[in-house]
């Protein structure tokens, strides 16, 4: 992820930006949509999509470059205050919910959408799904979930999103959005965390808004929101991008332990498996024999490294899956969650170099996206049905990790 | 003859007696001092941990850390409890203030032999050096040889377990040398035997990762050689009826 140059808006609004203001007060509460990504190109797209998605309401559209303020079919086009990030933004970072907070807190929004890197590809009825959660439905935030094949988002289905459904109660398939909406209070919420000083070895402090939505006891609604492209990071090197996005997740993990130590996690519905296959069997199957011998590989040197972190239960279910061969791999649910819940416990209690602790876990993910893609050998229903799996047995395991967080040293099975 | 060599003896040895006399109790001086030291020290620290306990010191410093932040007492204190932390510090510091108060008493009992006086203090600045160097080094191996086998588990190198073990090695070999040339112990044979060690290491892992990735080199030759504009490949066209092969996207 690269840095983008932050500057803080100001919180005296320009004339023209007064003006809006002035005939934003005599409509109502207005709408604001934030496009932190938008490029010159893209925002006549995006303004005439969004004109037409949410008609009626008193729309603010604020993108980089729109200093001049100037309002047409119904949309008043507004300064961002920070430089667009193009294509470098994959998803949604602290500064985008900063300055979104701050431009909502000036504009008095009632709602404010945060949209994304290649916005234009969301849908019209996805915009006002999002839109109307907040608006009409009460939500205080609400993030989209889109529909996805069996091959996307994969960190997310494996860890995010059971980490935070299991530990802070709520299923939000994309805990990291690459579109957001949020209401006035999620506002000002966001805008003091996103203040907070970030971890110095992160380049692009992220924030987890459903975690604070949560422990903030306001209501979190995920929204379907159909087709969308998803965005992906411009220097994909998976090592170092896993480690900061787990690891900053680890890090809320561990500022919120006393929240979710007493929260309650809904168990996930699993969906009925309907076998539609978009690819032949032989074909992933070459994927998933690569992805297993580079496990065994993780397993023959890295034991060392696990076994600091890892109780014997758990390595001896990591030997007996190193030894299945590809035809029959799989990571059983339990064992995932279990490991999983111990890297989290590593990290809190810092038991090896933090860095070190988020690499040895990357040949560990990459065991789960091999049983993944081999369970549901291209089928998105099978995958869906995987994933809501893997989600229960987060949430089934979840005294696993309040017992071992309280009492590590005594509870070691 | 038989006189003179009784005298000589008999010299020698009163003059060894009286080396041993003047230099025993600076050593009972030292142990003792190190010892009511520790004591002290041990009984401080328990007061201190008894009051910041009471104090609930651990949780006042949390509150008031923020979320994230780069570095905190914690992050250096054992356990993550500054109060363990500042108990440990004042324990160690009456150690150390005990074996200084030892030192200057063997150093005052040795006042009229000054040619001991000027080996022993220096070397035993010398020796503290060594360890010192010794630590830092042994630390500095595992974590490189750790960072190297997960990187190159990750790159998915068979041979990452080897690659570790050679940087450890070197990196220990390599404090081995610089603490025996602190202790000015070996001379000019450290420097040689070091130097041989050390290039054989190098070589070796240079060998062993050559042969090991002959094929990956080859391959990458051959590839840079077919294609000598650095253009992306377009992504092959499906055939009509076939299902373009999906692409992983981790997020």
């Amino acid at each position: 992820m690269s840095t983008s140059p932050m500057t803080e808006p100001t919180n005296a609004a320009s004339p023209q930006q007064s003006g809006a203001i002035a005939a934003a007060s005599s409509v109502g509460a207005p709408l604001l949509i934030c496009l932190p990504s938008a490029t010159a190109e893209t925002v006549e797209t995006m303004r005439e999509r969004i004109a037409s998605a949410l008609q009626g309401h008193n729309l603010f559209l604020a993108t980089p470059g729109g200093a001049s303020a100037h309002a047409a079919n119904g949309v008043t086009v507004v300064d961002y205050p920070v430089a667009s990030r193009g294509d470098a933004a994959w998803a949604l970072t602290s500064p985008d919910y900063l300055v979104a907070a701050q431009l909502a807190i000036e504009y008095d929004a009632a709602a404010t959408l945060v949209l994304g890197n290649e916005a234009a590809s969301l849908s019209v009825a996805g915009l006002q799904a999002l839109a109307e959660a907040v608006l009409t439905g009460k939500a205080d935030l609400a993030v989209p979930r889109y529909r996805t094949g069996p091959h996307d988002a994969l960190v997310s289905s494996a860890l995010l999103y059971p980490l935070t459904n299991a530990l802070f109660g709520t299923p939000a398939h994309l805990p990291l959005p690459l579109d957001a909406a949020f209401s006035a209070r999620m506002a000002k919420r966001l805008s003091t965390v996103a203040r907070k000083p970030s971890n110095a070895a992160q380049p692009e402090p992220l924030i987890w808004p459903v975690a604070e939505a949560c422990i903030s006891s306001f209501l979190v609604k995920e929204i379907d929101a159909g087709e969308r492209t998803l965005p992906q990071p411009a220097d994909l090197d998976l090592n170092t991008l896993l480690a900061e996005i787990v690891g900053s997740l680890f890090g809320d993990i561990e500022a919120k332990a006393t929240f979710w130590q007493r929260a309650r996690a809904p168990m996930p519905a699993k969906p009925n498996v309907e076998p539609a296959r978009t690819t032949s069997e032989a074909e992933e199957f070459e994927d998933v024999r690569a992805m297993v011998d580079s496990f065994r590989n993780a397993y023959t040197n890295l034991q060392e490294i696990w076994s600091l972190v890892l109780p014997p239960q758990s390595l001896l279910g990591l030997k007996r899956i190193s030894r299945a061969p590809a035809e029959e791999f799989a990571m059983p649910a339990d064992l995932w969650a279990r490991t999983v819940y111990d890297f989290v416990l590593a990290y809190h209690l810092r038991t090896i170099n933090r860095g070190h602790l988020l690499g040895a876990l990357t040949p560990l993910y990459l065991a789960w996206v091999a049983s993944h893609l081999r369970q549901c050998a291209g089928d998105a229903a099978t995958a869906a049905f995987h994933v809501e799996e893997t989600a229960a047995a987060f949430v089934a395991e979840k005294p696993y990790i309040v017992s071992r967080w309280r009492w590590p040293d005594r509870f070691n099975p | 003859m038989g006189q003179q060599i009784e005298s000589a003896l008999r010299q020698s040895m009163h003059r060894v007696l009286v080396v041993l006399v003047s230099f025993l109790p600076g050593v009972l001086v030292f142990l003792l001092a190190v010892i009511l030291l520790t004591a002290f020290g041990l009984l401080l620290a328990a007061i201190v941990k008894r009051i910041l306990v009471a104090a609930r010191f651990d949780e006042r410093l949390a509150s008031r850390e923020t979320t994230g932040s780069p570095a905190s007492i914690s992050d250096w204190a054992p356990s993550h409890s500054p109060t363990l932390l500042i108990v440990r510090v004042i324990l160690w510091a009456c150690i150390l203030l005990g074996v200084a108060i030892g030192i200057s008493a063997i150093d005052a009992s040795y006042s009229a032999n000054s040619q001991l006086e000027q080996f022993l203090l220096p070397y035993l600045t010398h020796v503290l050096g060594a360890i010192l160097l010794i630590f830092f080094g042994t630390l500095m191996a595992r974590f490189l040889a750790r960072s190297v086998l997960i990187g190159a588990v990750n790159a998915q190198l068979q041979y990452a377990r080897f690659l570790s073990l050679g940087i450890k090695w070197l990196v220990l070999v390599l404090t081995a040398a610089m603490a025996l040339d602190h202790l000015q112990i070996g001379g000019s044979i450290i420097e040689m035997a070091f130097g041989i060690l050390f290039g054989g290491i190098v070589l070796t892992l240079a060998l062993a990762v050559g042969l090991g990735s002959r094929d990956l080199v080859s391959r990458s030759i051959e590839k840079t050689i077919d294609k000598p504009a650095p253009t992306r490949e377009p992504e092959p066209f499906p055939a009509a009826g076939e299902t373009p092969r999906p692409k992983l996207r981790h997020f």
